[in-house]
């Protein structure tokens, strides 16, 4: 069968000349995000605006690595898998909001 | 696919191209190498000695491989050529071209040959839709190599050109100087690499850091796939071949999507949708389960990967909702259109539960079930929770995304697909009947998944609940009275959209319809207004909109037709689903055994031979899976627990039908049908036909049952 949803993403995040590191280990549904250097099965290259958009739901991370802006190598699956837990776009839950309300009234 | 157009394919790489061989695309025309919805190549012209060649033959090997055959010359008087050339390509990642020419003559020649080469770089979403680029295109000769280029932004994507033989490269093509001798043969390999960019480099296809050339990466496994699948014996000849047909069609159909580790769901449809759809993928799995159940749990595993888990309206994606499709070109990277993934399907998420718990009584995998718990938990509090978008407990849609997002977000997308009996088209939200029965039929397997496999009880008790009230409304709610039918869908004021559809059928496959008004449901099925003889219309003759060849208003999808069948043995009618299977299957002998999207709504007796529907992508996933589907329900195979029940009723026309090593938590079973009623020394029809008996516009007046064996 198909390998599991279990792995070790890393982060390289460049901000001007300095190049932060995250490691994020995946196990079945949890998450822990560290500085270690524990080896990968996933690398993600980007940089710092384009990182914080996504975090901050104002971009999307699927887009942006068809851009080439973020660059994957390794087991892309558990990008995947990880993108879930960044926001989606403020304005989006704000309509949403409004749309439940007006449905119940 | 327009007339006189090759292609070939790989996964979701492919090449269109002319008789020839040679590739001339326009914007518009949709000839080309493609990979990942982006044309690398738009321009492959051969030439020898400045002329264009003709088409002796084309000799198509294997979907991933074709052969052409051409001699130098033009006009119309074939000339008795002292050259012949062959040129055998088959799709890698990019593609391979060997280049042969042969001398006839008893001199020896020196010929020039020259191929143009140039790339678009379109998307797919350009090409249907005739868009201008943005980017610039930069070609390059570099190490014995032609590159030719595009980028917009950080985005970029790259075909590179070589030659085994020695070529003189230019930007625009490579010229080769043959020198053959009398009798003699010259030969050059031909390799075109796409490449996609990321961050300032390039990632180069695997088998060219090996040095290997671009060779299809499914080649040896299409003979196992056809032996692993379980084989079938019958007395009725195009049975076989159209299972033949469908096996190898859906190998070719398999896409592997990048994060899949190489592992294969069943994509839409050749070329054109080769990649990941929820509902497509779904509905074949669920069709080729007893025959190749590995389809069906790939497509779990993706769609739970993609599954959305956010509100974004530019994507109609909710928390819990399985994606509607996944696109990779130069649009979706910039967000001009909302593939990254698309969410804008009512359906998929309800299927995807259905899909999951079939799954389990057919492979008896528990692991992916538990696997998937969240997954499948997120997608039914999607139904309550995201989906009801009128308050009024049942599944509506409504797209968010108003500029590229999908208006209809059921099976029958078209503008006009959803109608009232006097044609007029309800407003938004809509919510079709099919929905809620697949809403039904999610929470009775989701319940049922619940107690076996995540131990919850008290959350099983809740779905079952739920799913009764959901039942009971519903019988109350969408029943048309009159007709005794079911509507086909409640508009936003909650009035029923009252014409007659094929979509009940799909009612009777979920199990929301009351027992006591199954009779009814089938006789409307299978009563003239819907059943053409061949199968059921998608929308009944004699509603306002209509239409024997109109897309969703009066054409007969094998797909639909299969699943319908499938419904009607659910609810007991053996009968009625053999004589769809029949209906059907020799629709199927008609297209050498490649059932099409769909064919028009015309009457049996009027055309005597079903008329095809003029798709652009042949074959189609769904309408492959169509004949397995009808091969299990034929012979009536259902998993009870770790048994498969076998319970056949066959079509008149097919004396013994044998479906052998069907896998499952059983290991391999045999199951075997016999027609019953033998007539000695008769022999099989061509076709199966119409028992004369069944002719049910009379026998249901009657009230008498529909029978299909004499």
């Amino acid at each position: 069968m198909l390998r599991k949803a279990t792995g070790v993403l890393s982060f390289d995040i460049s901000d001007g000349a300095s190049t932060a590191h995250w490691s994020v280990v995946l196990k079945k549904g949890d998450v822990l995000v560290s500085r270690a250097h524990d080896e990968a099965d996933c690398v993600v290259t980007t940089d710092r605006p384009l990182f914080d958009g996504i975090v901050r739901g104002e971009k999307n991370a699927m887009a942006a690595v068809l851009r080439g802006e973020v660059a994957v190598e390794g087991d892309t699956e558990l990008l995947v898998l990880f993108q879930r837990v960044f926001a989606g776009p403020a304005e989006s839950v704000r309509r949403r909001e409004v749309a439940v309300a007006g449905r119940s009234s | 696919m327009s007339e006189g157009l090759v292609q070939i394919l790989d996964g979701n790489t492919f090449v269109v191209s002319d008789s020839r061989g040679d590739i001339e695309a326009s914007l518009t025309d949709p000839t080309g190498l493609f990979s990942f919805d982006t044309r690398f190549l738009s321009k492959w012209i051969l030439t020898l000695d400045g002329e264009r060649l003709n088409p002796l033959s084309v000799d198509d090997l294997q979907y991933f491989e074709t052969r052409f055959f051409l001699v130098p010359g033009t006009g119309t008087v074939y000339v008795d050529a002292k050259l012949s050339v062959i040129r055998r390509r088959a799709v890698g990642d990019g593609f391979h071209e060997e280049l042969t020419i042969l001398n006839h003559d008893d001199k020896p020649v020196e010929i020039t040959v020259r191929i143009e080469a140039a790339s678009d770089f379109a998307d797919l979403f350009e090409v249907k839709d005739a868009l201008k680029k943005q980017g610039k295109y930069s070609n390059s000769v570099e190490n014995g190599s032609l590159r030719l280029g595009y980028s917009r932004e950080t985005y970029r994507r790259a075909t590179s050109i070589s030659s085994s033989a020695p070529a003189i490269f230019d930007e625009t093509g490579l010229t080769l100087v043959a020198q053959i001798e009398p009798h003699g043969v010259w030969t050059t390999d031909l390799d075109v690499v796409t490449a996609v960019g990321v961050g300032g480099t390039y990632t180069t296809p695997k088998y060219h850091r090996k040095g290997r050339k671009a060779r299809p990466n499914m080649e040896s496994s299409l003979d196992k796939w056809l032996e692993d699948a379980p084989r079938v014996e019958s007395d009725w000849e195009p049975l076989k071949s159209t299972y033949r047909r469908s096996l190898v069609d859906l190998a070719a159909l398999r896409f592997a999507p990048p994060v899949m580790g190489g592992h294969s769901l069943p994509a839409a449809g050749l070329p054109w949708f080769m990649t990941m759809f929820g509902r497509d993928s779904i509905f074949t799995s669920l069709q080729s389960l007893p025959f190749t159940p590995e389809l069906a749990a790939t497509t779990l595993l993706a769609l739970g990967d993609w599954q959305g888990s956010r509100l974004d309206d530019f994507r109609d994606e909710d928390p819990g909702r399985i994606l509607h499709e996944m696109r990779y070109g130069e649009m979706t990277a910039f967000e001009e259109r909302p593939h990254s993934p698309y969410y804008g399907a009512a359906d998929a998420t309800l299927l995807y539960v259905v899909l999951l718990d079939e799954y389990e009584r057919w492979t008896g995998d528990r692991k992916l079930v538990r696997d998937l718990e969240q997954q499948a938990r997120a997608a039914l509090a999607w139904i309550d929770e995201y989906a009801d978008l009128m308050g009024n407990g049942y599944v509506s849609y409504k797209r968010r995304n108003e500029k590229t997002g999908l208006e209809n977000q059921c099976w029958k997308d078209s503008w006009d697909s959803i109608s009232f009996s006097n044609g007029e088209i309800p407003g938004f939200p809509r919510a079709t009947c099919e929905l809620q029965g697949y809403a039904y039929d999610a929470k009775v397997r989701g319940a049922r998944l619940a107690r076996l496999v995540w131990k919850d009880e008290a959350y099983a008790d809740r779905l079952e609940h739920e799913a009764a009230d959901l039942k009971r409304r519903f019988n109350r709610d969408f029943w048309v009275e009159d007709g005794e039918y079911f509507a086909l869908a409640l508009d936003s004021d909650g009035k029923q959209v009252d014409a007659l559809s094929s979509n009940n059928g799909h009612l009777l496959w979920s199990g929301i319809v009351d027992k006591k008004k199954a009779k009814a449901v089938a006789a409307n099925l299978m009563g003239p207004r819907l059943f053409s003889g061949w199968g059921i219309r998608t929308l009944a003759e004699g509603e306002g909109r209509y239409n024997p060849i109109g897309y969703h208003v009066g054409t007969v999808w094998p797909f639909d037709n299969s699943f319908i069948a499938w419904g009607l043995r659910r609810y007991g009618f053996k009968d009625e689903a053999a004589q769809i299977a029949a209906g059907i299957l020799d629709a199927a002998d008609y297209f050498q055994g490649r059932l099409p999207e769909a064919f028009g709504g015309y009457a049996r007796e009027l055309t005597k031979y079903p008329v095809q529907y003029p798709t652009a992508c042949s074959p189609q996933a769904w309408s492959t899976g169509a004949p397995l589907l009808l091969l299990r329900t034929m012979l009536g195979l259902e998993p009870i627990g770790d048994n498969l029940l076998i319970d056949p009723v066959l079509p008149q026309g097919i004396g013994r039908l044998e479906l052998l090593d069907i896998p499952g938590r059983w290991g391999k079973i045999d199951a075997f049908g016999r027609g019953r009623v033998h007539v000695a020394g008769r022999r099989s029809r061509r076709q199966l036909g119409l028992a004369e008996e069944i002719m049910p516009k009379q026998k249901r007046k009657n009230g008498k049952k529909a029978r299909v064996t004499a």
